[in-house]
């Protein structure tokens, strides 16, 4: 009953095709199959393969999932099944000492969990889940480090409950320890338990899935009322309902689970919509992103060996990913289950970070409302709620500026272009109602763009319907002006307005001519505006934006997607001027997509955009060995 | 991304340690090529057992969370999917359990860590507990061991 009792006969990739070091490979192993059955042992792994890709949300997750099978022969067929424990009291001599029966318990199907772990990582150093298949008709299975489980019908509901343990730290949804007729599990002892599917919180605002609680859910949506016992009533509430039932984590009372049911409470249901997230979450975050080809990346750094970037995918989800200089970038994994409206270029995630610890998030959703998030490092992500009442243009952009930590000011277009704001303050919440500035109507796919130069005032440029740059300004001891025309130039409707304040007292304007061409224009504190003038003859792919950002007082960099659809950057100097335009590493975006870019520290520029395969990339400029190769974005 | 740092020759470690309860030893270490997610080098403090890597100095890099083991108990399934499941105890089991670590250039050693709910009013029981401040989680030690990093 050791290795000696067979042989390791190799490795076979059974399904997906994920490079081995991106992505959630599990390995199927061996045990109690002799020499001649191991076409038996591959069919069971074919079979569990039909079995994982039939539980959402897995079906989803197939590009990022290696299955391997290790073939293992032993010298006996089966495996232990001792009489002591109800069994037959066969004995089989097999690579891993599989054995019924653990604890006295037949169900209880064991291995050597010390061998199945090494022969894994042998085989594959990459693995992230072994699972032991045991030939045997006898129902039976365990968990732990390393799932086992049997032929016997249904059994790979075993493995697939015990992976959401061993691979994603999912608790046990069920509301008992020994069946429901235990004593001392009463009540939940104190602490709140760490596991993303379980919780001692019944406060709506702060609970760890509130982003998936509907507003008419009540909370709890379920409470046992007598805790002596099981509550086993039926659900007050349809099937897939996220709310707080009452009973988990092997208690009666004082926990609770988000759904009425899940596979982390019974075999044979499916995930809850929770335990769906993280399994999501960890294994989505292996991949790399597809995103909605022409919507802008937000790209932002809380403090200068952090960022944060926000991508919509797709199929609209909103995602983000984050850099640490001390983990490298953590995965791509879905905001609280947001979609983004795709009408137009399809709406961004716009965010700012007031502190450190801190960030909010805005987007117009699929009911083009405009919604809101936030993350804050106490408390980790909220739901998305509705930000007033505003029904906005489909695809809009929501511009956020705080002017001050207490503070935010937000700007978006209605549905019929009416440049609309609303504001939220720290001592007050959120203002009444959004409410339109100054009468401004901006061109059909136009962008409301907002600049806090001081504290107490705020400049705004859009596109207006007659395809000129107009713009108004807000001081808090005058109000509101008026809008006004910005020289001549005829824009591309669906232009941006990119604005940098290299100083308080100064404005740089960039934005497309109708043309494509990339043209600039500045104001100054001392001489008022400039007339509109060609950046270095850049001219733009039809629906580009040009980002501009100021590494410091005397130096601008730009970046743009040229016409045939490489990403261009030129810069501005105080003392030599404007510099011709350059392909940055080779880089080639999507036709009409943004570039984002952003200076953590001055002599440093991290830039992101969607590459000609719809994929999220990202490079880099450093002062000290300049631009490096564009890389997929994704997990370090 | 760069970093200051000399970069590793591989980006992560797979660590097999073995135990008798809580007793853990580290009987494999393993460079590998694979990414370690986000999703377990999350930087907020939660329950649970850990793999914490440490570097020359001791001080904490990265903790990769141990799911499913040091548990103390078993789960058993029913064979009909509508009876309930449950647990067994198992407090001295004996087993063995896997974790990938980032393999960062500072990383010197690694400890198996238990992080616990303070219990009011009494102080952490523990081998080699760390200081936790009144109400803060409890840091308890298990077991720690040197990296063989090949620097």
């Amino acid at each position: 009953m050791t290795t000696s009792d067979g042989a390791v006969l190799g490795i076979t990739q059974i399904s997906g095709d994920a490079p081995r070091n991106r992505a959630f490979n599990i390995v199927l192993l061996a045990d109690g199959f002799t020499a001649a059955q191991q076409n038996d042992y591959d069919t069971a792994c074919t079979d569990f393969v039909t079995a994982l890709f039939g539980t959402p949300p897995y079906d989803e997750l197939r590009p990022v999932i290696n299955v391997f099978r290790v073939n293992v022969s032993s010298t006996d067929s089966g495996a232990d099944d001792p009489s002591s424990a109800g069994g037959t009291g066969a004995t089989a001599r097999t690579y891993f000492d599989s054995s019924f029966g653990g604890n006295g318990i037949r169900r209880l199907l064991v291995c050597n969990t010390s061998t199945a772990l090494s022969v894994a990582a042998a085989q594959l150093p990459q693995f992230s889940l072994a699972l032991v298949v045991v030939n045997s008709t006898v129902y039976g299975g365990s968990g732990g480090s390393v799932g086992t489980y049997s032929l016997a019908g249904g059994a790979t509901e075993i493995a697939i409950h015990e992976a959401g343990h061993t691979a994603y730290g999912l608790a046990d949804e069920y509301p008992y320890y020994a069946g429901g007729n235990e004593t001392g599990h009463d009540h939940h002892p104190a602490g709140e338990p760490s596991q993303p599917n379980v919780t001692l919180n019944s406060n709506r605002a702060t609970l760890k899935w509130r982003w998936a609680v509907a507003a008419s859910t009540a909370i709890p949506t379920m409470s046992n009322p007598n805790c002596t016992g099981v509550d086993s009533r039926p659900s007050p509430v349809p099937t897939g309902t996220v709310g707080l039932f009452e009973g988990a984590d092997y208690y009666h009372c004082g926990a609770y689970r988000p759904e009425y049911d899940c596979k982390m409470r019974e075999l044979g249901v499916p995930f809850c919509r929770i335990c769906r997230q993280a399994i999501w979450n960890r294994i989505g975050s292996l991949a790399t992103l597809p995103a909605r080809a022409r919507t802008p990346i937000t790209a932002l750094a809380r403090y200068p060996e952090h960022l944060d970037v926000f991508a919509v995918a797709g199929d609209g989800r909103t995602m983000s990913n984050w850099w640490d200089s001390s983990s490298g970038w953590a995965g791509w994994f879905g905001v609280s289950g947001g979609y983004a409206s795709p009408g137009g270029a399809g709406s961004p995630i716009t965010a700012v970070a007031r502190y450190s610890g801190h960030l909010d998030l805005f987007t117009v959703g699929t009911d083009n409302r405009v919604w809101s998030c936030w993350w804050d490092h106490s408390g980790g992500w909220s739901a998305w709620f509705h930000v007033g009442t505003l029904v906005a243009r489909p695809g809009s952009t929501v511009n956020v500026v705080s002017r001050y930590t207490d503070h935010l000011d937000l700007f978006t277009t209605a549905s019929n272009g009416a440049v609309m704001s609303i504001w939220w303050d720290a001592h007050g919440g959120w203002a009444a109602d959004w409410f339109a500035v100054s009468g401004g109507v901006a061109a059909p796919g136009a962008t409301v763009t907002a600049i806090a130069r001081y504290p107490f005032h705020l400049d705004l440029f859009t596109v207006g319907t007659d395809n000129r740059v107009w713009s108004c300004w807000w001081d808090d001891r005058s109000g509101w002006s008026g809008w006004f025309r910005i020289g001549g130039m005829a824009a591309r409707p669906d232009s941006g307005v990119n604005a940098v304040a290299r100083y308080p007292d100064h404005l740089d304007l960039f934005s497309t001519a109708s043309d494509g061409r990339i043209m600039s224009a500045w104001w100054d504190a001392r001489s008022g505006w400039s007339d509109w003038f060609q950046v270095s003859g850049g001219v733009a792919s039809p629906g580009s934006p040009v980002t501009a950002i100021a590494r410091y007082s005397n130096h601008l960099d730009l970046f743009t997607v040229g016409t045939d659809n490489r990403i261009f950057s030129t810069w501005w100097d105080s003392a030599s001027g404007w510099a011709s335009w350059f392909v940055i590493s080779g880089g080639v975006a999507k036709p009409g997509s943004e570039v984002a870019a952003l200076s953590r520290y001055d002599e440093h520029i991290d830039v992101f955009a969607i590459g000609s395969n719809g994929l999220v990339y990202s490079t880099w400029w450093d002062a000290s060995g300049g631009w490096a190769n564009w890389f997929q974005l994704g997990i370090t | 991304m760069q970093s200051t740092d000399e970069p590793a020759p591989f980006p992560a470690i797979r660590l097999i340690f073995e135990h008798t309860g809580t007793d853990v030893r580290l009987i494999s270490q393993q460079p590998v090529d694979v990414a370690v997610s986000g999703y377990d080098v999350h930087p907020d403090v939660r329950t649970g057992h850990y793999v914490e890597v440490r570097d020359a100095a001791g001080q904490p890099l990265a903790r990769v969370p141990v799911h499913s083991a040091l548990s103390g108990s078993t789960e058993v399934f029913p064979e009909d999917h509508s009876e309930p499941i449950t647990r067994v105890d198992t407090p001295q089991q004996s087993g063995a359990f896997t974790v990938v670590v980032p393999a960062s250039p500072a990383a010197r050693r690694v400890a198996v860590i238990q992080v616990s709910h303070p219990e009011p009013g009494r102080p952490a029981i523990a081998a080699r507990p760390t200081a936790a401040a009144p109400g803060e989680p409890a840091v308890t030690e298990l077991a720690d061991f040197a990296l063989e990093t090949g620097r």
